[in-house]
């Protein structure tokens, strides 16, 4: 349940990319009394050496994000409405009528027209990105100046729930993937290692290709979501993945090809673990590995996703049983990439 | 000054009441007219509070309706995930990716299904009918089927808020700031003498046709009525004929079924008052009670004063609190001017 409370926490703190600061405060809060060494580097990462009982064979680096999508003021009209660009990845379609928080702590709402006064054709389609606002309640453009500007982050105002088998929260990718990530340094390690906490990978990974670089590993495992599209109107086939049926683990995505034995790796330590695995059955999406496998001289690099559900959105849902085999899987994974006893690239 | 107001408001739109499951919000209205009004309810469910002379000639009946628009339970499917269909005119386009709260046999919270992007094709403008949707409550088939029924209703899970300079946002303010306005109006006349008798309605079921101001204005038998509901305000893609302010006070109508004489005489109240005021002509039909109420056994003169709005039956819905304490407060001297 402590993993719960934290990735409530974490849920909740607002952090769009490049402005972490209130997730970073938590996760420091929480790793300050479990890791040996603590280092925050130019950009904004969190690198964490945390000594398990052996020293490592190989210096492994697991990562999680902790910023999310969200959006950016960039005008305000004679009107006192908010124009906005997305940061990172969101869905257009999921944008009218949600309530969002601007700034350091502005409530506003994402407006469009009634519904009365759309012609016929209005009423089904989507509204264009051009066309949506946000409404702070200001009357004019000097009220709303008083309270934004340009260059201030937007968020979805947060709905988290784990009252159920399913976990409903906002910015869960990389959130879940940071509360796994400190439950593993709970946990206690067999071998070192070092756990990167990582900025702006929603909008191009400037974070993990430096952390890469700065920590020069020689493994890695990124922790993250991956899109679930097990819903209503998706043939079973085109999926990718589905709730509860355990971590997916990639092959490749459009940004990596995975190292090839890590990826058989994985389902061997979920088999061992006794918990679900899946492999990830699309080519698609991306995360963190796209910069970490191709840092410096190339590091070996798997990735452990949480199937989510309505992933590029202001609530995402994930399965709780999901979650916690996650934790097991990447301790099992870590164990053996350090006990791993030939290394293929090491022997030509 | 408006904190009282505003606490009211909030109170009212958190609690639950889709059209024809009003119970929630009949019971939270209940509980604010308690202090100063004896209240009753009806076969459809609707809420009245009674105040002044009750052996008066002159019966006055405000109206306010008490349901807000949702979703509505149809089906449950092989994998757990809930059909539903609009209750009331929902705006599609506001559904997928939506928080909501289920009104199972317990609270649930889910979200509205939506495809990935990719999986959309060339349709990614297109958001299909409400009655098409579904919601996620991350439940298994049987788990779902034991808490959650056809004809159970949904609403999002967005919770009130103050914004800006005294605008509050929160979904059901269609129509709980009218409500709202209505407590307002029967605290102001607390304690005074009134000539007339007033019943105060809380009509369910407007969102789909007003049956309960029909049958509500039917038992009340008022010699007048006054319908509160919330009118257009202007934001993008409104034209300004079209509709009053935030701010610009309580819009009053004039329509063919409204009668003249009561729509001037409101206009002559807020101009004695001082508070602002528009005046809001509509060629047809008003899209509110009046029509219902007006109609009623052999017809009732019938007003029309409306809250400006923004982002009508959406979540995002937005009034401000000056225009439902003037609401009030012009609906308040109205009836103690009253013979």
């Amino acid at each position: 349940m402590a993993e719960l409370e934290l990735l409530k926490k974490l849920s909740e703190a607002r952090g769009i990319s490049g402005r972490e600061d209130e997730v970073r405060e938590i996760i420091l809060d929480e790793i300050r009394p479990l890791a040996d060494k603590i280092e925050i580097t130019p950009l904004g990462n969190i690198i964490a050496l945390k000594k398990g009982k052996e020293r490592a064979p190989k210096k492994l680096m697991i990562s999680a994000h902790m910023d999310e999508a969200g959006l950016m003021v960039t005008h305000i009209t004679d009107e006192g409405l908010l124009n906005f660009v997305p940061v990172g990845e969101i869905d257009r379609r999921v944008l009218p009528g949600k309530s969002v928080t601007v700034g350091e702590n502005v409530r506003g709402v994402i407006g469009l027209k009634p519904i009365h006064l759309l012609k016929k054709d209005e009423m089904s389609k989507s509204i264009p990105l051009s066309k949506l606002y946000i409404d702070i309640g200001a009357a004019s453009r000097e009220e709303a100046e008083k309270a934004v500007k340009p260059g201030d982050e937007v968020t979805f105002d947060s709905v988290f729930d784990a009252s159920g088998k399913a976990i409903k929260g906002r910015a869960l990718g990389g959130r879940a993937g940071c509360a796994i990530l400190i439950g593993m340094m709970r946990h206690g390690l067999k071998y070192d290692a070092v756990f990167a906490f990582t900025v702006q990978e929603e909008t191009g990974l400037c974070g993990s290709e430096t952390a890469a670089y700065g920590v020069h590993p020689a493994a890695a495992i990124v922790v993250d979501a991956t899109a679930a599209a097990d819903v209503p109107g998706v043939s079973r086939e085109r999926q990718a993945c589905r709730l509860g049926e355990g971590p997916v683990v990639p092959f490749m995505d459009k940004r990596t090809i995975y190292d090839r034995a890590y990826y058989d790796m994985a389902f061997r330590a979920a088999e061992k673990a006794g918990v679900k695995c899946q492999a990830k059955q699309d080519i698609a999406g991306g995360n963190d590995a796209g910069a970490i496998h191709v840092s410096r001289e190339g590091v070996r690099t798997a990735a452990v996703s949480l199937p989510c559900r309505y992933l590029h959105s202001a609530v995402g849902v994930i399965s709780r049983e999901d979650f916690y085999a996650a934790i097991k899987l990447i301790e099992g994974l870590a164990e053996m990439i350090e006990e791993e006893r030939s290394d293929r690239h090491t022997l030509c | 000054m408006n904190e009282k107001l505003r606490e009211t408001v909030f109170r009212l739109c958190m609690a639950d009441g889709t059209s024809g499951d009003e119970t929630g919000a009949r019971e939270t209205a209940a509980r604010e007219f308690a202090p100063f009004a004896e209240t009753s309810s009806d076969t459809l469910g609707n809420l009245t509070a009674e105040i002044g002379d009750m052996g008066s000639k002159t019966h006055i009946l405000v109206d306010a309706h008490l349901d807000q628009i949702g979703l509505i339970v149809t089906g449950i499917d092989k994998s757990g995930f809930i059909n539903v269909d609009g209750c009331g005119g929902m705006d599609r386009r506001v559904l997928p990716g939506s928080a909501v709260t289920v009104y199972g046999k317990e609270k649930l919270y889910g979200v509205v299904c939506f495809m990935p992007p990719h999986f959309t094709g060339s349709k990614e403008d297109e958001v299909q009918e409400a009655g098409r949707m579904t919601v996620d409550i991350g439940c298994t088939c049987e788990e779902a089927k034991r808490l959650v029924k056809p004809g159970d209703r949904i609403l999002f899970s967005t919770e009130p808020k103050a914004l800006l300079g005294g605008r509050i946002s929160a979904p059901a303010l269609d129509n709980r700031s009218s409500v709202a306005a209505l407590v307002r109006c029967v605290q102001i006349l607390s304690g005074k003498r009134l000539s007339c008798h007033v019943t105060f309605l809380c009509s369910t079921r407007e969102e789909v046709g007003g049956q309960g101001a029909v049958t509500g204005a039917y038992i009340a038998n008022p010699t007048a009525a006054i319908a509160v509901d919330v009118g257009f305000a202007s934001q993008p893609g409104v034209r300004p004929e079209q509709c009053g302010k935030l701010g610009g006070g309580p819009m009053i109508g004039f329509a063919p079924v409204l009668n003249r004489a009561m729509s001037e005489k409101l206009v002559s109240v807020a101009e004695k008052l001082g508070i602002p005021y528009s005046r809001d002509a509509m060629g047809g039909d008003t899209g509110t009670n009046s029509e219902n109420i007006a109609a009623s056994r052999a017809g009732v003169p019938t007003g029309l004063v409306s809250i400006p709005e923004r982002n009508m039956h959406t979540p995002a819905e937005i009034v401000d609190l000056q225009d439902v304490e003037n609401t009030a407060q012009l609906i308040a001297e109205y009836i103690a001017e009253a013979e």
